[in-house]
Order: C-alpha cells, then sequence, then structure tokens
C-alpha cells in the first residue's frame, strides 16, 4: 500500500515533466502549424543553463537562494524561442512541412552540438536543489520531497494556460490564429506578433521542464531527443495541437510507463508505443484532436 | 552440473580474487612511455606523417566515454611526436570521426578514411554494437585496427573469429559482470536476494548474465527478485527504484553508467535506496571518475568496467600510473578514465610493435610485421601489464573494482585504496580453444567448469 501511493507520486512526476514538454509542443503546433523537432533539445537546454547556473554560482551550498536560479532555463529557453521563431522558422511557414521538418531537425542538432560546445561531454547536476528538500515517508517507504514541487509546477503551469487561453483577451486571438489565420489576420490580429508569443511561451514551457526536472536527474547530452520521442507518444495519444489532449496523454503515459516499469520491466518502452497504437486505431486525430 | 566439494572461501582463493593494497612489484623495464634510452632505427625511415583514423563518440551522449578515449591517443601521439614520431621519423596525425553517425555511415566513413584519405591505421570505438560491424569492415580493407573498447565478447566470439587485421586493446565485456559477481561474493557473501537494474542494451545483458551464472556458482542461495531494464540514455529511475525497493532485496547489482548513473544515485539517494540495501555496480566510477560528487555513499561496489581507476596501482608504486595522470591532468585538467587508459596504451603498444619489427627487419615495417609484432604482445600499461592474445587478438589485463571512498585529495570518491579487488583475468576469462558459446563462450566456460559452491 506504501508503495503504491509512491508509484502514483512516481506516475505524476513522470507526467508533470512531460506535460510540460508535450503541452508547449502542442501549443506550437495548434497556433503555427509546423512540428517543432527541435523543441526536445529546448528542454534540454533549460536544463543544461539551470544545472549551469547552479554548478556556477553554487557549487556547493545550503544557501536557500540556490532556488531563485531554478527558473534561469525557463528565461533562457523562452529568450531563444524570442529569437529563434522570426528569424530561422518564419520563413518557412509558407513552405512545404519536409522544410520545415529539415530545419526544425537541423536546429534540434545544432542545439545539442551547442550545449556540448558550452558545457563539455559529462554530466551536469543541480542536485543541491534536490537534497535541501530532503524526503519524507510514507508508511515504510521514502519519497524525495523535491519531486512535490515537480508535480506542483506542472499543475500550475496546466492551471495557469488553461486561464491565459480561455480566460484572456491574448488567448482569443490565440484560438483564432490558430482556427484561421488569415481571418484573424483581417480581423487585425497582429498574427506575427501571437506567433513569435505563442513560440516564446511554448518553449518556456519546454525550458521549465528541463529546469525543474535537472535537480533530480541531471544534464545529459541526449536527453533532448529522448524527451522529443516521449513527448510525441504524448501528442499522439492527446491529439497535436490540444493542450488537453496533452494533459491527458501526459498522465496516460506517466501511469503506464509505471505499470509498464513494475510489471512488464521487459518492454517498459513498448508498453508506451502500444498505447499510442491503440488510440491511433481507436481515435486516429488522438483523443482530443481536430479530424482535418 | 557436477558438484565438488569445495567452499566458497576455497575456490575463491583458487581463483585469486583479492583484495590488496599492495599486490604489484616494480614496473617492468618495458612500458609506456618513451622516456628510455631510444636506439636508432635501422635502415631508412620515410619521414611522411602516420596517420591514425580515430573515430569514437564526440557528440551525443556518449562523448561521455568518447572525449577521454580520444585524449588518451592525442597523449600518446604527442609523447612519441615529442621524440620526432614513430622511429623518429613519422609524426603521429589523428583524423577524427564521430561515432554517434550511427553504424551504418560509420562504416562507410571506415572506408572512406582508408581509401580517401589514405589512413594508417584505426583507432577506437566505444560502442559494442559499432565493432561487430567494424570489424569485418577492416578485415575486408585489410586496416590495420586497435579497438579500443567496444568490448562485446560477440566481436571475436563470432562477428570476426579468426581475426588478421583488427586487435582491441580494453577488457572482453564479459569480464565485468563476472568481475562484480566475484567482488559480491566474497566480500558480500551472506547476500540472498538481489534485485537487478540494467540499461536495455547489449551491455547491460551482459552484465546481468555474467553476474547471474558466477551467482549461481559461488552464492547458490541467491534468488534474483526484481528486475528493471531503462532504456539506455534515461534519466527518470523513479519506477525502477521503486520496484527496486518493494522487492526487498538485500542487494542491488546496476550496471548504469554515465550520465545514467548519475541521475540513477541522485534519485536512489532520497528514496533512501542506498540505506536500505547494498549496492553493487559495474561502471559506476569507470566512465568519468569526477562527475560522481561526494554525496555518493562511501562502500558501495563501484566498478571501473573491470579495467581502469587512475587512482590504481597508487602512488610510486607504479610509476607508469604516475606519470601518465600527472601528464593527462597537466594536458586536459581532468582525470582519464578506462578508456583514455585504453587508447594511451593501444599507442604505445603499436610504437612498441613497429620498433621491434623494425629492430628485425629494418626500414619501415609493413603491416604484416606489425601485426607480427602485436600477436602476443605485452607491455607494461598505467593500470598494469596488458596482454594480447595471439589467437583472438583481444587485449587482456587483470580485472579491478573496489568499494567507493571519499578522501581528501579529490573532491570526487574514488577507489577505497586499502580494499582494490584484484582478479587474475585468465581466472574469468574463457581460454583459447574453448568452443564459441551462448551468450558468451566465457559464459559456457564458467558454466560447465566452475564448480558450485557448499553454500
Amino acid at each position: 500500500m506504501d508503495f503504491l501511493a509512491i508509484h502514483i507520486l512516481n506516475a505524476l512526476l513522470y507526467a508533470s515533466v512531460l506535460f510540460l514538454i508535450a503541452g508547449g509542443l502542442s501549443l506550437i503546433y495548434g497556433v503555427m502549424r509546423i512540428v517543432n523537432l527541435a523543441h526536445g533539445n529546448l528542454y534540454a537546454l533549460g536544463a543544461f543553463v539551470t544545472a549551469g547556473a547552479v554548478g556556477h554560482f553554487f557549487p556547493e551550498t545550503q544557501s536557500r537562494l540556490v532556488f531563485l536560479l531554478l527558473p534561469a532555463g525557463a528565461i533562457a529557453t523562452a529568450a531563444a524561442g524570442a529569437i529563434l521563431e522570426p528569424t530561422l522558422l518564419r520563413p518557412f511557414y509558407k513552405r512545404a512541412e519536409e522544410y520545415q521538418l529539415l530545419v526544425t531537425f537541423g536546429l534540434l542538432m545544432i542545439l545539442e552540438d551547442l550545449m556540448r560546445f558550452l558545457w563539455g561531454p559529462y554530466p551536469l547536476s543541480a542536485s543541491s536543489v534536490f537534497e535541501q528538500l530532503g524526503s519524507f515517508t510514507v508508511g515504510s517507504a521514502i519519497y524525495p520531497t523535491y519531486n512535490l514541487l515537480v508535480i506542483a509546477v506542472g499543475g500550475v503551469a496546466a492551471l495557469f494556460l488553461w486561464g491565459f487561453i480561455y480566460k484572456t483577451k491574448f488567448g482569443v486571438m490565440l484560438r483564432a490564429t490558430s482556427q484561421n489565420m488569415r481571418t484573424a489576420s483581417a480581423l487585425g490580429v497582429n498574427v506575427n506578433r501571437v506567433y513569435i508569443q505563442a513560440f516564446t511561451i511554448g518553449c518556456f514551457m519546454a525550458g521549465l521542464g528541463g529546469a525543474i526536472v535537472v535537480p533530480s536527474q541531471s544534464a545529459v547530452l541526449g536527453m533532448g531527443v529522448d524527451a522529443l520521442v516521449l513527448a510525441f507518444i504524448v501528442v499522439v495519444i492527446g491529439g497535436l495541437g490540444s493542450l488537453e489532449g496533452a494533459l491527458v496523454g501526459a498522465l496516460i503515459v506517466g501511469v503506464f510507463r509505471e505499470i509498464g516499469v513494475t510489471v512488464f520491466a521487459e518492454i517498459e518502452l513498448a508498453v508506451l508505443y502500444l498505447i499510442a497504437v491503440i488510440v491511433l486505431l481507436v481515435r486516429p486525430a488522438g483523443l482530443f484532436g481536430r479530424a482535418t | 552440473m557436477k558438484k565438488e566439494d569445495v567452499t566458497r572461501r576455497e575456490f575463491l582463493s583458487k581463483l585469486g580474487v583479492g583484495t590488496a593494497a599492495a599486490t604489484l612489484g616494480a614496473a617492468a623495464g618495458v612500458g609506456v612511455g618513451v622516456a628510455r634510452a631510444e636506439e636508432k632505427p635501422k635502415g631508412n625511415i620515410p619521414n611522411k606523417p602516420f596517420r591514425i583514423g580515430h573515430m569514437t563518440f564526440f557528440t551525443g551522449p556518449g562523448a561521455v566515454l568518447g572525449e577521454p578515449m580520444y585524449k588518451g591517443n592525442l597523449l600518446a601521439a604527442d609523447e612519441i611526436n615529442a621524440q620526432g614520431g614513430l622511429l623518429g621519423k613519422r609524426k603521429i596525425e589523428i583524423l577524427k570521426a564521430d561515432e554517434a553517425a550511427g553504424t551504418d555511415a560509420n562504416t562507410k566513413e571506415m572506408r572512406r578514411l582508408k581509401l580517401s584519405e589514405k589512413i594508417d591505421m584505426f583507432m577506437g570505438i566505444t560502442s559494442s554494437g559499432n565493432t561487430p560491424a567494424l570489424g569485418p569492415v577492416a578485415e575486408e580493407l585489410r586496416l590495420l585496427t586497435i579497438f579500443i573498447d567496444g568490448c562485446t565478447d560477440f566481436l571475436f566470439d563470432k562477428a570476426v573469429p579468426n581475426p588478421r587485421y583488427i586487435f582491441r586493446i580494453t577488457n572482453i565485456q564479459s569480464a565485468d559482470g563476472a568481475t562484480c559477481g566475484l567482488a559480491v561474493a566474497a566480500n558480500w557473501p551472506d547476500v540472498k536476494r538481489v534485485a537487478h537494474i540494467h540499461p536495455d542494451y547489449a551491455y547491460g545483458r551482459n552484465a546481468f548474465d555474467h553476474f547471474k551464472i558466477v551467482a549461481k556458482k559461488l552464492m547458490p542461495k541467491v534468488q534474483h527478485v526484481s528486475e528493471g531494464w531503462p532504456k539506455l540514455f534515461s534519466t527518470d529511475f523513479a519506477a525502477h527504484i521503486t520496484k527496486a525497493i518493494a522487492s526487498k532485496p538485500d542487494m542491488l547489482m546496476t550496471s548504469l553508467w554515465g550520465g545514467d548513473y548519475v541521475s540513477f544515485y541522485k534519485q536512489a539517494l532520497r528514496y533512501g535506496l542506498f540505506s536500505k540495501m547494498r549496492v553493487a555496480t559495474t561502471l559506476a566510477l569507470g566512465v568519468a571518475p569526477h562527475a560522481i560528487g561526494k554525496d555518493h555513499p562511501e562502500g558501495v561496489l563501484t566498478g571501473v568496467h573491470a579495467n581502469y581507476h587512475f587512482s590504481y596501482p597508487a602512488g610510486d608504486r607504479w610509476p607508469l600510473n604516475k606519470t601518465f595522470v600527472e601528464k593527462y591532468h597537466a594536458k586536459f585538467g581532468e582525470y582519464p578514465n578506462f578508456q583514455a587508459e585504453g587508447a594511451y596504451t593501444a599507442t604505445h603498444m603499436l610504437r612498441q610493435a613497429i620498433e621491434r619489427a623494425n629492430k628485425l627487419a629494418g626500414g619501415w615495417p609493413d603491416d604484416d610485421a606489425i601485426i607480427g609484432q602485436l600477436e602476443g604482445a605485452m607491455m607494461a600499461g598505467p593500470g598494469g601489464y596488458v596482454y594480447i592474445r595471439p589467437d583472438n587478438h583481444q587485449g587482456y589485463k587483470d580485472a579491478i573494482t573496489g568499494f567507493s571512498k571519499n578522501v581528501p585529495e579529490y573532491p570526487f570518491p574514488i577507489l577505497d585504496p586499502a580494499r582494490i579487488i584484484t582478479i587474475p583475468i585468465r581466472n574469468i576469462t574463457a581460454p583459447p580453444g574453448w568452443p564459441k558459446g551462448e551468450p558468451t563462450s566465457t559464459y559456457t566456460w564458467i558454466d560447465q567448469t566452475w564448480p558450485a559452491v557448499k553454500a
């Protein structure tokens, strides 16, 4: 029973980080209709920036100030997004999808090499943040307190996004642009500004995912590609372009991965693909996807 | 399976599993490094550069192993070039190639390096997925090759059973799981319930198999109570850790390495795993010694791929290691791992073979003459003696592992100098002529020839 509680918390932890990554990916697709393959390494960038900053300013510390550095990765990634969208991506919106895939895939690899260049090939950790909060006990089991913070951040991000998109004027413009870019533009919406804002928010979420997860793990080369694949499983299940879908998809993946690891150790990865296959067979556009 | 009337203690002592702080004598006269008085090479030596194609991981998560490998090669080449080059004439030139391009692209690159770049030899390779693909290509191209790692038993068991042009310097993979198993049997014989977490690819499977076969022989009562198979290069192990703890083992065996191991131990600490069980690893301190923090628990059986840790042999006892570590640290600002030691030793072994071949016939030796000198070569490297078996071209050196310990001299844990475990390599690897077996020849050899001990 104690371990059941731990397994549930583990699943929520996984879902929380996945939502941050997949939510950003889905938002960007929903508004701009581009599949941003570089998204995985934007997540990794968040992790590297935060780990690099913590390692640089607080290598061995018990200072609580270190928590102030956590958002550094999210902010840096958002800034990168604000630069990348107008310079690199915008020229390709009117081109065929292959061009967008090539450009974003190229960007994925450039970002990987950039991180390798800036931080070297060895794993970076920011575990002083993780350690400071210690662990708490659930019956006979122990759980890291920091992970609750990660779960909370995922939850708050979901709420915040929902409010932002459905309760603000900007959200209306965003949805309008997403549904019909030309009409929105004709009605006076500054589409370019909406694009850059949406892309920046998507990057912020990815960066936040990396920044918040790195204290309990480590920043390593290749983590972005791994995350990208998982994020795709989430959006395939939830429906590309849907935030609700990203949330539900992340929860499904989180829960089934935990079950997979625990019960079907030999095929833990295959379990996730199987779920994606089943969803695609039953609802080809994903659970919340709009069939086009 | 025959039962022999032998106790665990007796059999371990037969195998020479030693926990010793001082087992080595003085360094032999022939070693790495070029400080000794050079004899003048015989005959005419051309002065055109000797080109080595060095392929390893320069990008992606494998760079954590690839980078030190390249650096080891570079350091040895610099030493040799400072003396004028190979045979005092041919400076070593290294051409880099990125192993991360993928197996198919790697074989093409090997061909290109040989045919277009006219490399004289090929070196490197980290992944066990790549050596079995590149080995046959090197044979076909007649390209003199020393693989540094990619240590799968499969290469010389199956892919290239009768190698001519290819060699490999670091210990064969099966030695790693077997070393871990023997170290556990010798130090924690009371272990009964073992949980496993291994990366889900060839290396993890190999470590799991060989640990299990050794445990079956030396700790017949051991039960394997849970298995976790995370994907290679994962960073989230919460589910695997929870599963392992829930199975109530008294020991966890893991072959996670690199960034995976760093993420794993940080999480395992906060989940209280280390306080609930002993932990035995195959590669924890082997990949990037400095990437493990002092928060890592002491007394963990921290493997170094059964190959090398820079802290052993320590001090002045084995000057080859002392000077190697000092030079490496001065040049790169970090400590060498087993890949760095392997590449460094391989480069000097090549030099030794060329010098010997020259002494016999004069002039620049052809590949056949160099191969003749590499087969059966023995050399003292930083980590100890390395022997190249003539039948399978595989390098063998005594296996080593130990326990993590924090010492004031280093900002990261090292192997406890008082409890280093060394095992003569011949006692844990299948001998020449042993029939090829499944999953490895060493596995069937252990299974068929080791006695099962009395409890």
